[in-house]
């Protein structure tokens, strides 16, 4: 059934005097009496033919991209149970709304006037973004959760020489980020000009607290934290943490990749002990928590939000809402700059906003309970074989453990990854979090029935009493088997010549 | 809830299986007082036939290049998007798949992202392309945090001022805090002179950054700016239109070491500016500073070609830290949709569009300029945008006014340029007809004898 002629590279099919499209004649006198381009630019600014590009008609070229979408796997054909990447269903009425030229079609420069349904959706969903929070102020510009932590940490940063730096002359250089964390928030502290300082976690994946008060002192920044963290545990000292940094003159960041697990069950900026607040900003990925399609490594975004004495600093415009309408808000003069051109990846921002506006207050709760149900019970059901070394419970997801049948059988977290392939399921998060060995990070979401996670946990139980030998070569049904990556890495071929 | 299939029953056996009496009890690690106890305040839920009727009440108050005739550019554009575009990448296997970490499930999305690179690389004249970044803007930044990784020079970037304002200010932003200068040179009549290129530059230059066409639709000397640079020890970063290849030389063959690009223009729906694709080439020898997703082609155990994420000890969730980005999530959707168009249009389909955007433009700024009101304000040649000046210095009123006429006349520039707050920028894509800029013309020559608002209404064209 594999079409192997129309999935070879595209420039393979190319063949000179194809084209897939023909566009109008010009409709326009010529003028200036020119006839082609020299006569209106530069002879040494123009090329002598266009870019080598396949030449191809139309069927080719959708029979060529549908035969290599088939060999994917995606949320619409598979459960994708990937820990920390809330593969959640992707709703179609989102689509179509996100497909209304209305939205997709309008420029970023059009005149405020031309554009209040667009300011007024995404003004609506700066608040409810706010609320979900238990933040102030909201700023929709950031691309992606990474995105959205370089801009909190600019933001903190702005905020630091403007109070501290002005007053007392202190100078704030740390972020400190629990060695269980996202990689993006190391990688995000760096870029924004600061020095990272590793803090580590129990065995629960909880705070270290011992470390952690041996490495806060007055040149603490921005603490990050990931709530729940990346092992799927409720941060049992979030409060303490809070105080403390809060104390130290610090901010509290909350990575809001796992805020699945807690939609209006407790809020971020809540998390002090009463009065003192929480996390003092936080980003969301509304392409996990607010179900956007990944589409095979994005778009997403990265919208955040901050507690009141950071709003200031966020980077220009806002949407705020006037007697005469919504307005873009320039004039803020303490704000950081801008972090990418034009107001925010609107097209996912919309959808996130079509699907919180489908599920209102009760159902963003029952999102979280069933999402945190789902994963207590395929815990349940998957600990007997596969330890789950933080525990009897979870929040959203849970880190399992290979190192037993690694130590015992020689199977890997890998080979159990790519066996799940062979059975149509596709492979949890493997080896993160780095803290817990052979990790096999699982988090099936809300969108999946009882007798889904009943089926894979059953095919997992099967894969752990398969022979080694056969685990070790799986995948055996796919299109490829597994890839020789070191090849690949030191030898990069990373275009068709 | 419409997404949830856990029946009342479904949650009894499961709560029994987990040993817990409620789903209560299963957040019991939270704290009690920091638990909401109320309801979320934020509006009730709506049914499928309610939001499609909400957001289309949303998008009915939204002028868009649909109902109305836009001549809006400044780095996103209106142009055309053949329909097999939405056919193939409308597909669920490409749009609800996630990155493809594991290969053999994804060989789909691994060979569009290689076809993808390899097409940029013959795009840009340049050896590497990544799988694609944020947008035009940040991926300018990360191509200045390359130069500026790469020649260890962390004195200044020297930015041309005719490089789009919300890129350079995306550079400054990126730089803030990393102590490097970002010297940013004045445009003379709409472009950059080599002169103060050469005498900006010392020996902790890191790069200069050029856009051509620039921001005005201008084209610099950018082979001369590329060897000023070059002569300093400086790399450059060239910012590019991709629609402008199809006549124009690559941003390699004039000297640009990272060549950077807002991909929209590739296929992409400009959505209010979002989400876009971020282009980035660069040298070989740069390969191992690239930031984001990059894909290989390598061999299966059965010795079977296929792709691979590659090159990932430059990423953050290998290097932490010590990544040469924080870069995660990119907009592999929008390159896909990229390499959909380029492959529909081919060599020839990218000439006859850019052809048709050069001569359509060419024929409106004949036709604005000759009337008494406007004036083209810059002198040098212009690919599909140019900058208009209104002698009366009345363009935020004409934009309005035009606006409601469904005309997208401009991009006012006074935000960006004081100095040019008499001006606008106008952009005409393939798409636009002649009768569409007859009609423009017309309404602003209109406009130009009228200042009554009813009269410019009664004039409706």
């Amino acid at each position: 059934m594999k079409n192997t002629h129309d999935t070879k590279l595209i420039f393979e099919l190319s063949k000179p005097g194809c084209r897939g499209a023909v566009l109008p004649a010009c409709d326009v006198p010529s003028p200036d009496g020119g006839c082609d381009a020299s006569d209106w630019l530069p002879a040494d600014a123009l090329a002598d033919a266009p870019p080598a590009l396949p030449e191809v008609t139309e069927p080719q070229v959708v029979r060529h991209f549908v035969n290599l979408s088939q060999q994917n796997m995606s949320v619409d054909t598979h459960f994708y149970p990937l820990g920390s990447c809330t593969m959640k269903y992707n709703p179609k009425r989102n689509e179509r709304a996100a497909a209304m030229p209305g939205f997709n079609e309008v420029h970023p420069y059009q005149p405020e006037e031309t554009i209040q349904g667009m300011l007024e959706m995404l003004y609506e969903l700066q608040e409810i973004l706010n609320e979900i929070s238990g933040l102030d102020a909201c700023c929709l510009q950031p691309a992606a959760g990474a995105h959205g932590e370089l801009t909190a940490l600019l933001v903190a940063a702005a905020y630091f020489k403007d109070r501290d730096f002005k007053d007392r002359g202190e100078h704030r250089t740390k972020v400190l980020v629990p060695d269980n964390a996202h990689g993006t928030n190391p990688a995000s502290a760096a870029m924004a000009g600061f020095d990272t300082v590793t803090v580590k976690t129990n065995p629960d994946g909880g705070v270290c607290m011992e470390d952690f008060r041996a490495k806060l002192d007055s040149d603490i920044a921005v603490f990050m934290i990931t709530n729940p963290n990346t092992v799927g545990i409720f941060e049992s000292n979030m409060q303490e943490l809070a105080d403390e940094v809060h104390a130290h003159g610090g901010l509290i960041y909350l990575d809001g990749a796992n805020m699945n697990a807690i939609l209006g069950i407790t809020r971020p900026g809540d998390w002090g002990r009463a009065g003192t607040g929480g996390a003092d900003m936080q980003h969301y990925n509304p392409h996990k928590t607010f179900s956007g399609p990944h589409g095979g490594g994005g778009p997403g975004a990265g919208p955040i939000c901050v507690v009141e004495k950071l709003a200031p600093y966020l980077p220009a415009p806002m949407v705020v809402k006037k007697e005469t309408g919504y307005s873009l808000d320039y004039d803020r003069p303490k704000a950081m700059g801008r972090v990418r051109a034009f107001f925010g990846n609107t097209g996912v921002l919309l959808r996130a906003y079509c699907y919180l506006r489908t599920h209102g207050p009760e159902g963003l709760k029952e999102v979280s309970e069933n999402a945190v149900l789902n994963a207590n019970y395929l815990l349940a059901k998957v600990k007997h074989f596969l330890p789950v070394p933080q525990g009897g419970r979870c929040m959203h997801e849970f880190v399992a453990s290979a190192s037993k049948l690694k130590s015992e059988r020689g199977i890997s977290a890998m080979d159990i990854a790519k066996r799940l392939l062979d059975y149509g399921y596709h492979a949890p998060t493997v080896y993160f979090p780095m803290t817990v060995k052979e990790a096999i990070m699982v988090e099936p979401t809300e969108t999946e029935s009882k007798e889904t996670l009943d089926a894979f946990a059953e095919t997992l139980f099967r894969i752990t009493e398969e022979e080694a030998e056969l685990l070790h070569d799986a995948p055996h049904t796919t299109t490829i088997s597994r890839p020789n990556e070191v090849q690949a890495a030191r030898n990069p071929c990373l275009s068709c010549r | 809830m419409p997404y949830i299939y856990n029946t009342p029953e479904d949650q009894q056996a499961m709560l029994a299986a987990i040993g817990a009496a409620s789903i209560d009890e299963l957040f019991e690690s939270i704290p009690d007082e920091l638990k909401l106890n109320r309801a979320l305040d934020i509006p009730p839920a709506l049914g499928e036939l309610e939001l499609e009727q909400h957001v289309r009440e949303l998008a009915g108050k939204n002028l868009h290049a649909g109902n109305a005739v836009s001549f809006l550019g400044g780095g996103s554009y209106d142009h055309f998007i053949p329909a097999a575009v939405d056919a193939i990448a409308g597909r669920s296997e490409f749009y609800t798949s996630y990155t493809p970490y594991q290969a053999e499930v994804s060989q789909g999305n691994l060979q569009a992202m290689f076809e993808f690179q390899s097409m940029i690389t013959r795009m840009t004249g340049l050896e590497i392309a990544n799988s694609s970044l944020y947008d035009g803007g940040s991926a300018t930044a990360e191509g200045v945090l390359m130069a500026i990784d790469t020649t260890r020079r962390r004195g200044q970037v020297v930015v041309a001022g005719t490089l789009h304002p919300e890129y350079r200010e995306t550079i400054e932003t990126y730089l803030h805090n990393l102590g490097v200068e970002v010297v940013t040179i004045g445009p003379e009549n709409g472009t950059i002179p080599v002169s103060a290129i050469t005498s900006a530059m010392n020996d902790q230059t890191a790069c200069v950054v050029l856009q051509h066409p620039n921001f005005f639709g201008a084209l610099e000397e950018a082979q001369a700016i590329a060897t000023a640079a070059h002569n300093a020890g400086a790399l450059v970063v060239g910012v590019f239109d991709p629609i402008s290849l199809g006549l124009l030389h690559r941003p390699g063959d004039w000297g640009a070491d990272i060549a950077v690009a807002e991909g929209q223009s590739l296929g992409t729906a400009m959505s209010y500016g979002g989400p876009v694709l971020g282009i980035l080439a660069c040298g070989k020898k740069l390969a191992r500073r690239l930031p984001g997703r990059i894909v290989g082609q390598t061999t299966d155990r059965r010795g079977k070609p296929c792709y691979v994420l590659t090159m990932q000890t430059r990423e953050q969730h290998i290097r932490r830290e010590k990544s040469t980005s924080n870069v995660c999530t990119n907009q592999a959707l929008f390159a896909l949709r990229a390499t959909i168009y380029l492959s529909l249009l081919g060599p020839g389909g990218l000439r006859d569009t850019a052809d048709l955007c050069l001569r359509k433009s060419r024929y409106l700024a004949k036709r604005l300029t000759s009337a008494g009101r406007f004036e083209m304000a810059f002198d040098a040649p212009t690919f599909k945008e140019f900058v208009v000046r209104d002698k009366e210095n009345n363009v935020e009123e004409l934009i309005s006014a035009a606006a409601s006429q469904g005309l997208l006349a401009g991009v006012p520039l006074g935000r960006w340029y004081p100095e040019l707050a008499d001006c606008f920028l106008v952009c005409v894509t393939e798409k636009r007809t002649k009768a569409e800029m007859d009609r423009l013309v017309e309404f602003l020559e209109i406009g130009a004898a009228t200042t009554n608002t009813d009269e410019l209404v009664a004039a409706r064209i």
